[in-house]
């Protein structure tokens, strides 16, 4: 589900401080760069609101982020919610004893890690990171959650590139995003 | 679950860490290694990457700016999070970090923040002693160095009403960056900030989990100053105190909750 569908008067001056940088990190890529949304504190503030008002109250324990822009979004959520925050990262940056999930890339494959014992059977999670685009890396984050016994009950995105179908990967979970980018 | 798993020692706010069965003392050979940077050859012109040694540093500060808050009124108490006043908070934040031996290489004992973030309590307690500290102090801008400084330094920012500034490593952020070189060890590495996230004038705090060394946290205020902004503060969590961090900082502020 998207905001954007039920257009919140704030989404709209979400969307609009988000940059397009043309070319970056390759040729043909219109990457969407969430940093100029970070500038702007009430956009900022918004952003958070949104998806702090969509899951105060629900029973999340867990909020787990995506290295590293994940970082950026998922603690304020977790702070606000009363969840804990659970980073999941690239390999060799969590010390101590980590559980890994890898993932296909376009070109090769990456590995996400979590610690054992962040998360507990039974916990209800969430998994935020700034964008969903084929969906790879969030599937990677839902299995390491699921393996660890938590129920994933949706995954939280500021933008969504509809077109590369990630929604799609997600096992049947439900996504939530704020804006679509096509 | 999780501290069944850990072997812990609680972080004491003011002390040293104590030696105990559970926590191995650093190996003597290699003391804190990983963070100790390498000296830079004396008698070379100091460039924007030699501020890598206490030696150089003597004749080149990382910045010369004198106290935290405005320029005639520093912020209070600097130095450590209400030590004197003794929070009660800050009990339960130390004893939440996990000390891990041995990571990333042998000798060294890594402050592991993770666990405090399993916290919701002390993660919340950790976030508001900065917040009451910074704000209502004209404050605009929050930098925060990859990663670990994305954890803090947003809820800080949205709580003080400043803009958010990711400090990367090279080739993350996309569009224009001004890059600054800093030493390692062994080697250099780039931190970069985007042109024109900050502005001249603007009052700034800089964000990291930990001061080891300094090195990181001297990059970032020269990349801020760099763009004519005033660096008030910077704020970690941990200090490790033996590794001189402090002093490599100089003039500029150093504001922390936890000694390692």
């Amino acid at each position: 589900m998207s905001a954007f569908r039920d257009q919140d008067p704030r989404i709209h001056g979400i969307q609009t401080k988000i940059r397009v940088v043309p070319d970056f990190p390759r040729e043909g890529i219109m990457f969407q760069d969430i940093t100029t949304l970070l500038l702007d504190p009430k956009a900022f503030k918004d952003t958070i609101d949104l998806f702090v008002e969509r899951y105060k109250g629900k029973n999340i324990s867990v909020v787990a982020g995506i290295e590293a822009r994940g970082f950026i979004f998922g603690p304020p959520i977790a702070l606000a919610i009363g969840a804990k925050f659970v980073p999941l990262r690239k390999p060799k940056k969590l010390p101590g004893e980590v559980i890994k999930e890898e993932y296909v890339l376009e070109y090769g494959s990456d590995c996400l890690e979590m610690h054992v014992g962040a998360v507990s059977a039974g916990e209800r999670a969430l998994v935020v990171d700034d964008l969903i685009a084929t969906g790879g890396t969030l599937r990677a984050a839902m299995n390491l959650l699921e393996r660890a016994g938590a129920e994933v009950v949706e995954c939280a995105c500021v933008i969504e590139l509809p077109d590369l179908k990630g929604r799609e990967r997600l096992n049947g979970k439900p996504l939530y995003v704020l804006v679509e980018s096509h | 679950m999780l501290r069944r798993l850990l072997l812990r020692s609680p972080n004491s706010i003011s002390q040293p860490l104590p030696t105990s069965h559970q926590l191995l003392p650093p190996s003597p050979k290699v003391p804190f290694s990983a963070w100790i940077a390498a000296a830079s050859p004396a008698g070379q012109p100091p460039s924007s990457c030699s501020h890598n040694c206490r030696l150089a540093l003597r004749s080149l500060r990382c910045a010369a700016a004198g106290g935290g808050g405005t320029e005639s009124q520093p912020l209070p108490n600097q130095g450590m999070a209400a030590q004197n006043e003794k929070d009660p908070r800050l009990a339960r934040i130390s004893s939440s970090i996990r000390v891990i031996p041995d990571f990333p290489k042998k000798g060294v004992l890594f402050q592991d923040i993770t666990t405090l973030l399993l916290d919701t309590e002390a993660f919340k307690d950790t976030i508001d002693l900065f917040v009451e500290r910074y704000k209502g102090k004209g404050i605009s801008v929050v930098a925060g160095i990859e990663a670990r400084g994305f954890i803090f330094g947003p809820p800080i920012a949205l709580a003080i009403g400043a803009k958010f500034v990711p400090l990367r490593k090279p080739n993350k952020l996309p569009g224009e960056v001004i890059s600054e070189e800093y030493s390692l060890e062994y080697g250099k590495d780039v931190m970069e900030m985007h042109v024109g996230a900050v502005q001249e004038g603007e009052r700034a705090l800089v964000i990291d989990d930990l001061i080891a060394t300094g090195g990181t946290l001297c990059a970032a205020i020269r990349l801020l100053e760099r763009v004519g902004a005033h660096v008030v503060e910077c704020a970690c969590v941990i200090e490790l105190p033996e590794l001189k961090g402090r002093e490599r900082l100089g003039d500029n502020p150093l504001f922390i909750l936890v000694s390692g």
